[in-house]
Order: structure tokens, then sequence, then C-alpha cells
């Protein structure tokens, strides 16, 4: 039965999703300025999948975010200012400007790393799960695959194994419809996502990935189902990216109706008419929230723009050999 | 009784004559007799190079698959797969030869065992490393495709193996590029020691064909007719552009993982239970039943097996070892190679 979300934590989930929001745009910008060193990954659209799954599980909980899930990084505390100096490549960024992007982790927030090599976070996760079982801990692990990273190995082995094992693991499949530029039909000769767990043993569930209360749900309840031991799920989140694979990426191969479709079907905007429909939030009360984001966004950015650069000597520190 | 029963349920498929049948049964034979002779004699002799892995209970998968193929098909058969390497064509001297490490050997005495190959014969050799030439099937179906040349590739492997990742990437590519690949897996119920259950959490395999949006299905492999009915399926719609299909056949490996393994991990019941349903006893009874052959006919074929074996062991035992110099023949980096360089230029 899924738990009633309260007032403060539906303000929490708005916060989250338009925080992430404004922090993708302002990247952009920095991008644009030339500003940023390497490239920006956008997660534009896909917002409502981040912080819904982020929301629904416990401080104790394990995350394996990828690229597009900024948002999850905000819910787990890290700042706009940390991904601003992180993406500039600033002394003080997570990574230290040693490398950019998002591939930084924290395990005190119960974050892991990505790496560029997608679907190689399942079988990692599985292992942070595996783990929490032998410790008997009752922390479940969480990661993200595109729809591209499901055709790669490690995805399968990784779910496979977790499915033996019955591992506490929730795979969220974020069908945004592109991998780069390959489409859903170029990357599979059966796109039902949530059917493949059938071919593991394991649950899958699809859920409109532009639903932020949707996917909080079936995430909670897949968390739920994982916390009694009833093992891994797979959630598939039907969504669409709506910008090129990168800032580089004008994505001239996605045809406008495609896009306008999906822009009706904004996760944020959704959300918000759902808040003022249900009287769940006031016009002051929002207004006091975008306010405290735009000052966060403007003062982050000022911040990171005036953090020093690091020092080439401490380019070989923090190296394994 | 029962296997009567089968027997008459199994429909004789109409492409299948009296000899093929025949040649079926003699296959089965071979497989099993060559394999008795590897590992029962030659390995405990002394003779053969390195470990022996046989497919003992599971010869009907690799003949019911191999006969029905055709010039320009190609297959990849697995170590568990004896019968498809002689069905295409590999000599049993060959074969011998190559255990022993003989320059007879398609490998000339650089390999043992099973991997084997001749593109002549349309055989890729594996490599130890299983599910990588599930992949290379694929490369093989995507060239078939292009040339349109109608043949199919069939790739085997076991269920360990459908762990595997290459597996997976190799599945899905076969279905987006609808290619003419035929993904055989001999579940012989153990992966080494890993049971079934500990391989996977789905109740039969077959499920794993919908998952790449191609036909998957699960058949008795050992039912030498029930795995050429399904073979023949996927075949004719591979030819036909239908794209692959994925085929389980359950299966028993009625042997250690190698020689050298007791397999004590195995309840006795078990066995006991698998050694009833051996695929070349069942066919046996198949074709007496149904008159199809004569049991003297059956013993003429025997003792024809056993002068073919003895007659191919003395061959490879004549076949010499190679010489020491020959090892560097036949390999891609020729001497002075990379690493002589790179020791060459590092100072001690």
């Amino acid at each position: 039965m899924p738990r009633k979300l309260t007032r403060s934590q539906l303000h929490e989930i708005y916060y989250h999703l338009h925080l992430n929001r404004r922090v993708d745009e302002q990247l952009t910008v920095l991008y644009r300025q030339g500003k940023i060193v390497g490239g920006v990954y956008s997660g534009l659209g896909q917002e409502a999948i981040s912080v819904g799954t982020a929301h629904a599980l416990e401080p104790q909980d394990v995350i394996g975010p990828m690229i597009r899930n900024v948002g999850a990084l905000l819910v787990r505390g890290y700042r706009p200012r940390d991904l601003f100096m992180q993406y500039m490549g600033r002394k003080g960024g997570p990574t230290g400007g040693r490398d950019a992007n998002t591939h930084f982790g924290d395990m005190a927030r119960g974050l892991v790393a990505p790496i560029s090599m997608l679907g190689e976070l399942v079988p990692v996760l599985a292992g942070v799960a595996l783990a929490a079982r032998i410790r008997k801990e009752k922390r479940i692990a969480l990661t993200y695959v595109g729809d591209g990273a499901t055709s790669t190995g490690p995805f399968h082995e990784g779910l496979n194994l977790a499915a033996v094992l019955k591992l506490p693991l929730l795979i969220i499949v974020e069908n945004n419809g592109w991998a780069y530029s390959t489409p859903v039909e170029r990357q599979t000769a059966n796109p039902d996502y949530a059917g493949r767990a059938k071919g593991y043993g394991l649950p899958g569930v699809c859920v409109d990935g532009n639903d932020v209360l949707a996917v909080y749900h079936a995430t909670q309840g897949a968390a739920d189902r994982a916390r009694r031991g009833g093992g891994p799920t797979l959630i598939e989140c039907k969504t669409m990216r709506m910008k090129g694979h990168a800032e580089h990426d004008d994505a001239r191969y996605v045809s406008k109706e495609i896009v306008e479709k999906w822009r009706r079907k904004d996760p944020i905007l959704r959300f918000d008419k759902y808040l003022r429909a249900k009287k769940l939030i006031t016009a002051a009360e929002e207004a006091e929230v975008q306010a405290r984001i735009e000052k966060e966004i403007r003062e982050d950015t000022a911040f990171a723009e005036s953090s020093p650069l690091p020092v080439p000597e401490e380019a070989g520190r923090a190296v394994w050999a | 009784m029962a296997t009567q029963k089968r027997a008459k349920k199994s429909r004789l498929p109409a492409a299948l004559d009296r000899d093929t049948l025949e040649r079926m049964l003699y296959f089965l034979k071979l497989t099993r007799e060559a394999e008795w002779r590897i590992e029962q004699s030659l390995y405990r002799q002394g003779k053969i190079v390195g470990g022996v892995y046989v497919g003992r209970g599971q010869e009907a998968i690799g003949v019911g698959t191999a006969i029905q193929l055709v010039d320009g098909d190609v297959v990849i058969p697995t170590h568990r797969d004896f019968s498809a390497f002689i069905i295409r064509g590999m000599t049993l001297p060959e074969v011998f030869s190559n255990w022993m490490g003989r320059v007879a050997g398609p490998t000339r005495g650089r390999d043992g065992g099973p991997h084997l190959g001749g593109l002549r014969r349309g055989i890729i050799a594996i490599t130890s490393q299983l599910g990588a030439w599930c992949p290379v099937a694929c490369g093989v179906g995507l060239a078939m495709k292009r040339r349109g040349t109608k043949n199919v590739t069939v790739t085997f492997f076991g269920e360990g193996t459908t762990s595997r990742g290459d597996v997976h990437e190799a599945m899905n590519f076969a279905a987006v590029m609808k290619l003419p690949v035929i993904f055989l897996c001999d579940n012989n119920a153990y992966a080494y020691s890993t049971p079934t259950d500990r391989q996977y959490a789905v109740k039969s395999l077959a499920t794993r064909g919908a998952i790449y949006g191609m036909p998957g299905e699960s058949v008795d492999g050992n039912d030498v007719l029930a795995v050429h009915a399904a073979v023949a399926k996927a075949v004719a719609r591979a030819r036909s552009g239908g794209g692959p299909s994925f085929l389980e056949c359950r299966t028993f490996r009625m042997a250690g993982h190698s020689a050298h393994d007791a397999a004590e991990y195995v309840s006795e019941n078990l066995k006991r239970q698998w050694a009833k349903k051996d695929p070349i006893v069942r066919f046996e009874k198949y074709l007496l039943a149904g008159k199809i052959l004569t049991r003297r006919r059956i013993q003429e074929m025997e003792t024809g097996i056993r002068k073919e074996i003895e007659h191919a062991v003395a061959e490879a035992e004549s076949s010499p070892l190679p010489e020491a110099h020959e090892s560097e023949e036949g390999i891609y980096c020729q001497s002075p190679c990379w690493w002589e360089q790179a020791r060459e230029s590092c100072p001690s």
C-alpha cells in the first residue's frame, strides 16, 4: 500500500525538481560561456525519475546515479555549487578538478560514482546489495541505466546475479527514446523493457517516467519488497531526452513532432499543475521556493566562478599508483 | 513401455527418411564411443595433452542439429558437441590427433582438445572464454545476410554461458539486425559444479528468447527427433529472413566437467534419473519399435564404429609430435615480438 506523501514531502519534491531543472539550465549557460571543462550532459525532461526515485529511498540506501541523474545528487545533499565547480574543473569540486561532469560519488552520502562505460554500475550496485545482505544491514541499492545500456553485457550479468541471489537491488531503466542517436527500435527488437525482467525471474514494472509520483510510488513499493528480502525489481520509466546527447549535439535526428509531443508531458509542469489543482501548494509558497532556488543558483555560480582551479602539483594526488 | 509411448508420439518428420535416421544413430553411437575412448582410455593412458571434456548424454543435440545443415552453413560447437564436428566433416584421426597433440591434428599440436575449427567445413573454433563466440556468430550471420546466401549459423553454448554478457549482447544484436543465427543452449544442468538454480532464477530459459524479441523454445535435448524438429523450425525461419531463434535443449552432463572431475556434487539419484533418459538408448528403442532398423543392422553398425575408432586411434598415434621449432609457425606475431623488443629496450 503506497504511503501517502505529506504536504512538506511534496514541497521537497517540488523544490528538487525545480532545482534540478535550474542547475541544468545554468550548466548550459556556463557551457556556452566557455566556462565548462568538457561536455555537459543534460537530464532535461527526465528530472522526475532522478528526484522521484531518490526521494523514495531511505538515507542508508545506496544510489549509483548516471550522467543524467543530477536530481539524485541534489536529493542526497550535493549543492549546485558542487556541480558547478565540478563541471568547471575547480579545486573545490568533488573530484578537485581531476575529472569532469558527474563522475563523482561519496559513500557518506550513499552515492557510488559512475564511470563512462554504460551498464557497468549494475554489477557494482549488485555488489553493494550483496554486501548489505552479508552484513545484515537493511540497506538497498538502486541504479539507473538508459535504454542503450540495456544492450551491454554488464547489465545482463548484474541483473542475472541479482535475480539468482535475490539481492535488494532496484534497476531503473530510463527509457528516454534515444541512446545518443540510436532510437529504441534500433536498440532492441523488443521495446518492452519492463517485460525483460521475466527472462531473469524478477518483477518488472513500467511507469510514466514523467510522473514523479508514479516513479516515487513504484520505487517505494520495490524498495519495501527488497527490504523484506523479496529480491530485485526492474522499473522501466518511459521518458524522453529533451536535449541532445550532450550540449554539443543538436539532435537533429529527432523529429520536431516527437519533441513537441513530449514537451506537453513535461514532468515539472505536470507536477506543478497537480499540486495547484489539489491545493497542495499556494502561490506564495511557490514564489518562496522559486526565490530560494534563484538565490542559490546565483550565489553558487558566483562562488564557483571565483573558486580556484587546482594547481598542477595536485594532479598526482589521490591516484593509486 | 514409456519409451515406446514417447516414440509413437514423436511423429516421423517427412524430411527424415530411413537413411537419415540410420545416419543419426550412427553419429550418436560414434560420438559416444569416440569420447569414451578419449576419456576412459587415452586420457588414463596418459596419451592426451591437457584436460578432457566430453558431452556424454548430450549427443542428441549436436546430431539433431548438424545433420540437417547444408554447405555454407556455419556451426560453432563447444567441447560438448563432438558430433557437430564429425558431421561437418572433421575426421576421427584429426580429432584424436588434436587431443594427443600430434601434427595431424588441425592445430598441429599447438592446442589441445576441442579448440577445433576449419572454415572450409563451416566450423568456427571456440576459445575457452565461454560465450565469446556468440558475437562472432553474429558477425558470421551478418556476412551471410549481406551476401544473401540463405545460410544459417548455429552457435552452441551451455546454460552457464547464458549468464555471460557476450551472449546477451549477441542475442540482442542478432534480433535487432534479424540475423540468421540460431542460439542453441545445451542445458546440461551443471556449469562445472553450479546447478541451474544457482545459475538463473527462471523456470525455463526459453523465456530468454522473448526478451530480445525472438522465438524461444525449450525441448527435450535427449530426444534427437525433438531437437531435429525444433532446429528445423529455427533454420527455416532463419533461411527465409525471419531472423534468429533461441532454443534450449534440456539434457544432462553424464560425466564430470572434465575427466579430472568426479562430479561428486551431483546426487546419485539425479544421475540415475537421467541414465534412464539416455538419448542413444531411447533412439535405438524407437528405431527398433518402428521396425526402421533391425537389431542385427545396429550390431553391424557398432562393430563398424569400433573398427573405425581403432583405425583412427592407430593413425593418430602414428602421427608424430610436432618439432619444437614448429611452435612458432602459424602465429600472428613473428619474432622478434613486441615483448622481446620491450625487453631489449628495458634497462635491467
